[in-house]
């Protein structure tokens, strides 16, 4: 952009920034407000917990995994227990795998209005994203109801899920879900029409459809960018080719883009949850399987909040695994961050942009803390 | 004597520097309640009745904390900025009128001075955020300069309508020129209260354009390194300067503090009117603040170069006519 080097300096956002909710380091590089050039560490949380899984037995694991993330916890374990038991090689009950998704979707709902909520607050819209958080209680409530806990639920287990459902739950779940729906739409079409949003997001944090292949975006991220991929439809895990769904996708390929496709799918999320509850199966809810674990090569991914999370599993036989490894969306999402931020030609990065285009992918960097450095991607 | 002991106690106590220090502590409580009920929240609660005295205790309460000067900063400016903001804001305090037409001090011409305090908090801002030698605070810094260029203009001439229309340079006389003919909001002044209410919210540095301490971009602005006593006595100008700006909107176009009242009783009535008025233009200043995002610099000042000024020139225009016709 300039010549002149002395003009530029370095902004450092992190390790510890106000837009930041965990530890990492955005070195920009800026000229005036224009950002020219960015740097990315995200090595400053790394928790060792998958060298800690070696050592504990697959259902001590439950509540170590469960722990990578607290706002997709049930993606977590989920992604863990199909891991597992794809080792087994048993078939999980019609009824547990229909609970999974709607624990599944109803923690959806509640990342991506927690989500929204956090994107208002980065705008400086914090009338919005106090109203967004406290219709974020009602799924904190059926959470609680469903599994017991409100965040971190343990719902998923090895061979199925942890508790059953009654029929005042279900009707519970039902109302909440109406409850919700009306105020969904109603943010949505706030996110359309209101202007300062829409300011402060069309336009910034630009990902072409080219570019999100090439850098392998993942989740919400990717679909804004036009492209339809979701696992739950590409590689249906767990009852889900028997749920109707749409993919939602935008050819916005901006932040605003990235916030409507959440809404977009967290009215899906609903509708899922409906059917499910509707068309529960009867029968268990549990397989019971073996502490020993067959040894051989488990993988399994699943679409998280977030994007597409991955595990695997190495099992040498024993009750505890050999090896564990996981792959979460925000650190298939880095690169495309780096992208995003980079100012290009007629595409610039303003300094107030850089927390907007940062919390477009969600990110999560304490799950993604598993390398040393990911700066000139 | 007499005339002096009383000047005195006007200056410091009523209503002067005391009486400034408790509203202004009043009115940030009723700004953070106005912004928590939008929001569904609670807002100050626990200190005094709802909360009444969380402003003073938190002022109160930084006084008493540790004071910290970075090794780098220009200390002279750095330690400087808050002692002189405070003090003028005591000073152009002056000659807003509170009891009567007339404030404190009055002089044809006392519209340019309060004017003027405007673009003096400006140059403050500036030279704290430029002394901080932060990055933080630098950026901060500049992006108040470049704010001031967005709103002043339009500011300065929502004043001039008002002066047009009442053909008076002072507020003892544009006060008791709307006393007599209505208030001036009444008129074609009403852009002009609107253009002022907008740049009022600039200079104030609130949502949405709180652009130079934008907390999620620069984590403070220019008030990153402000501490303590400093952090302190710059949160009480700034809720001094929301009072200031407000009074001077009352003055302006609200008619000020003068109305019906009964003999002999006349400075308390309007004592009572402007804290009233007061109360409405920050209640608005608030309601702004919980329904807007955040504007981003470029589109601060463009907004305020390509509407606001053209509005605020019409504005002047359309007084002009009203006086010729």
């Amino acid at each position: 952009m300039s010549s002149s080097y002395e003009r530029i300096f370095d902004i450092p956002i992190g390790p510890q920034h106000p837009a930041l909710k965990e530890p990492a380091m955005l070195r920009l590089k800026v000229d005036g407000e224009h950002v020219v050039g960015v740097d990315l560490d995200v090595s400053y949380n790394h928790r060792g917990i998958e060298k800690a899984a070696e050592y504990r037995t697959y259902i001590q694991n439950l509540y170590l995994i469960e722990r990578i993330c607290g706002i997709c916890n049930v993606a977590q374990t989920l992604t863990y227990c199909l891991a597992v038991e794809s080792l087994h090689g048993k078939e999980i009950p019609p009824r547990a795998r229909f609970l999974r998704i709607i624990a599944e979707e109803i923690s959806r709902i509640n990342s991506h209005l927690l989500w929204l909520g956090v994107a208002a607050h980065e705008i400086g819209f914090d009338t919005f994203f106090m109203h967004v958080w406290l219709d974020r209680e009602i799924t904190l409530g059926l959470m609680e109801a469903l599994s017991g806990n409100r965040i971190t639920s343990s719902y998923n287990v090895i061979g199925g899920v942890r508790r059953d459902v009654t029929d005042e739950l279900l009707a519970r779940i039902r109302k909440g879900l109406d409850e919700l729906e009306p105020r969904v739409k109603r943010y949505r079409e706030i996110v359309l029409t209101d202007r300062s949003i829409l300011k402060r997001t069309q336009g910034v944090g630009l990902l072409s459809p080219a570019d999100a292949v090439a850098t392998s975006a993942v989740g919400p991220t990717l679909r804004a960018s036009g492209i339809r991929s979701d696992v739950r439809a590409d590689d249906p895990y767990s009852s889900h080719d028997q749920v109707p769904f749409n993919v939602v996708a935008s050819d916005g390929c901006d932040a605003h883009a990235r916030i409507l496709v959440r809404l977009d799918e967290i009215l899906e999320s609903i509708q899922m949850c409906r059917y499910c509850v509707q068309k529960l199966p009867s029968g268990p809810i549990l397989q019971r399987l073996l502490r020993r674990t067959p040894p051989g090569e488990g993988l399994s991914r699943v679409e998280a909040p977030r994007g597409e999370l991955f595990h695997y599993i190495l099992s040498d036989g024993s009750d505890k695994p050999y090896r564990c490894k996981v792959s979460t969306p925000t650190l298939a999402n880095l690169p495309a961050l780096v992208r995003m931020l980079t100012s290009k030609g007629k595409y610039v990065v303003n300094i107030a942009d850089v927390p907007v285009i940062l919390a477009s992918i969600d990110p999560c960097f304490s799950c993604a803390a598993r390398v040393e450095k990911s700066g000139g991607v | 004597m007499d005339t002096a002991i009383l000047s005195l106690l006007q200056t410091l106590a009523f209503p002067g520097f005391l009486f400034l220090a408790v509203s202004s502590f009043f009115y940030e409580w009723l700004d953070r309640k106005i912004y928590a009920w939008m929001q569904f929240r609670a807002g100050p609660l626990s200190a005094g009745p709802m909360g009444i005295l969380q402003p003073l205790a938190d002022f109160i309460k930084l006084m008493g904390k540790e004071d910290i000067t970075p090794a780098y900063v220009d200390r002279r400016i750095f330690g400087a900025v808050p002692v002189l903001m405070v003090a003028i804001t005591l000073t152009f305090w002056a000659v807003i009128p509170v009891t009567g037409a007339a404030g404190l001090v009055s002089f044809r011409g006392d519209v340019i001075f309060a004017v003027v305090a405007m673009t003096f908090f400006c140059i403050l801002v500036f030279l704290g955020g430029f002394s901080s030698a932060n990055r933080f605070s630098l950026l901060g810094a500049e992006r108040a300069t470049l704010q001031l260029l967005g709103f002043e203009i339009p500011l300065m001439l929502s004043v001039t309508g008002v002066c047009i229309h009442t053909g008076g340079l002072s507020m003892a006389e544009i006060v008791s020129w709307q006393a007599e003919n209505g208030w001036s909001v009444l008129g074609p002044q009403a852009i002009g209260f609107f253009i002022f209410l907008i740049a009022a919210q600039a200079e104030l540095e609130r949502i949405p354009f709180d652009i130079p301490e934008a907390e999620q971009e620069i984590v403070a602005g220019w008030l990153t390194e402000y501490s303590g006593r400093k952090l302190a006595l710059i949160r009480l100008a700034k809720d001094m300067e929301l009072v200031f700006v407000s009074g001077l909107a009352v003055a302006l176009f609200l008619g000020g503090p003068v109305g019906p009242s009964p003999s002999g009783m006349e400075w308390i009535a309007y004592t009572a009117y402007f804290l009233l008025k007061v109360a409405i233009i920050v209640s608005i200043l608030a309601i702004i603040r919980g329904l807007f995002a955040r504007a981003r610099i470029d589109q601060m000042v463009s907004f305020g170069i390509r509407y606001l000024v053209p509005l605020s020139l019409a504005q002047v225009a359309a007084t002009v006519l009203w006086r010729l016709f």
